[in-house]
């Protein structure tokens, strides 16, 4: 009975973990990138310094994962491709910033099992032209989606970090 | 006695027996409850019990490392989804090391899919997935004068920067390979690197009764009961209470 019941948990284990590391690929994040200029730039790079990784920090709620972050960019447009936790798994999310604003935003990869809703246009949208307020805050809020509460917040903190690394990037 | 003052007395004396025998069972329902709706903001989603027992009960066996890649004054030694570099420890999920190179300025490992760039400090610079490298699976890691060098089914390339790469010839290359570990080694690290279950997971298991195995979610069925016999029972009585009150 115990050995059953331990390779029911063993299989259920199993199952969970290789739903999460396959995840959901809605766009790979280089398609992504050809799609906004065309081609695949070189990538550009943003080092993290000490104080930037302190505003990092207090956006994330945790300090950022690396200190070396890639971008590509032309004279008008960056793309940042950015990843954050949901509940359990990263969600990867491409951000493309004109002028200062969030041009647009798409859910690239998503790993967790529920709140797949973040990657639906409507909900999407309301991130266009939202720009960096004071606080290093969005200038508007977004409305939730039940159920999706903790990716939402991964999503709006994502575009916050986005448009801040675009506004760094310009020194 | 009147029957139905002898079903009162049955009820209330059974009322209470239920309600003490499961009080234990209720207080821990109650409390896994409240902690799994708040696993994010408690931070229990990313942490990991690393328990043998814990491991051995989720049927995981446990991996052995026995290899260590070492490059300079670094080693990395990895197994069961977790790698210490240079003694440190990385967090889970990270894939199976293929290599390890020390640069001038930082430290690379790579697995088939994807590298990570550390500096000479063990933090973490940037870790470059699939889209970011020049092919797929990586076969190798290595270096020469002074350049990262990757050889991919698509043939052999070098970066000094690990963002751009070029295809480089294969002659005077140091690939890097694995190194067997001791014994003594072996069992250091065999407790260092023991697997983990996550926190959130064991607390689900335990609340449902699936971790006791498959008749757990009976037992948390049987309270499930229990508790619907309390709640009509104690409802029953405090209404018949009332009702004699305002009779009288």
């Amino acid at each position: 009975m115990i050995c059953a019941a331990r390779r029911l948990l063993a299989v259920l284990a199993l199952a969970l973990v290789a739903t999460a590391s396959r995840g959901e690929v809605y766009q790979e994040p280089a398609a992504f990138i050809a799609e906004v200029f065309g081609s695949l730039p070189a990538p550009k790079v943003l080092w993290l310094t000490k104080d930037l990784q302190a505003q990092a920090a207090a956006i994330l709620g945790h300090p950022p994962a690396q200190l070396r972050q890639r971008y590509w960019s032309d004279a008008r447009r960056s793309v940042w491709i950015l990843e954050e936790t949901g509940k359990e798994e990263l969600i990867t999310a491409g951000f493309v910033i004109a002028d200062g604003h969030i041009d647009h935003v798409r859910v690239l990869v998503y790993r967790e099992s529920r709140g797949q809703e973040v990657r639906q246009s409507s909900f999407l949208k309301q991130f266009k032209d939202a720009k960096l307020a004071r606080g290093d805050r969005l200038d508007r809020d977004i409305d939730g989606i039940v159920g999706a509460t903790l990716s939402v917040g991964a999503m709006e903190r994502m575009a916050r970090l986005a448009l801040l690394f675009d506004l760094l990037s310009h020194g | 006695m009147s029957p139905r003052v002898l079903l009162l007395l049955f009820l209330r004396r059974w009322h209470t027996r239920i309600g003490l025998a499961a009080v234990v069972f209720f207080l821990f329902l109650a409390v896994t409850g409240v902690v799994l709706n708040h696993t994010a903001e408690l931070g229990l989603d990313n942490r990991y019990v690393h328990a043998s027992w814990v491991a051995r009960w989720y049927g995981i066996s446990a991996e052995r490392p026995r290899h260590a890649f070492r490059s300079g004054g670094h080693d990395l030694i990895a197994a069961n989804g977790r790698w210490v570099l240079d003694g440190r420890l990385s967090g889970e999920k990270f894939p199976p090391p293929i290599g390890l190179v020390e640069l001038a300025d930082m430290v690379v490992v790579a697995s088939s899919t994807s590298l990570y760039l550390y500096g000479k400090d063990g933090v973490l610079i940037d870790r470059l997935e699939r889209n970011a490298l020049p092919g797929v699976p990586v076969q190798a890691i290595g270096a020469s004068a002074s350049q990262l060098m990757l050889r991919t089914a698509s043939g052999t390339f070098e970066s000094s920067d690990a963002l751009s790469w070029k295809r480089a010839p294969r002659d005077a290359i140091a690939w890097s390979s694995p190194a067997d570990l001791s014994a003594a080694e072996g069992e250091r690290y065999a407790q260092m690197l023991e697997p983990g279950v996550s926190v959130q997971r064991v607390l689900l298991d335990v609340h449902s009764g699936r971790f006791a195995g498959r008749y757990g979610p009976l037992v948390v069925d049987l309270l499930a009961v229990f508790l619907t016999v309390l709640s009509l029972s104690g409802a029953w009585l405090f209404f018949k209470r009332k009702h004699r009150r305002e009779r009288h």
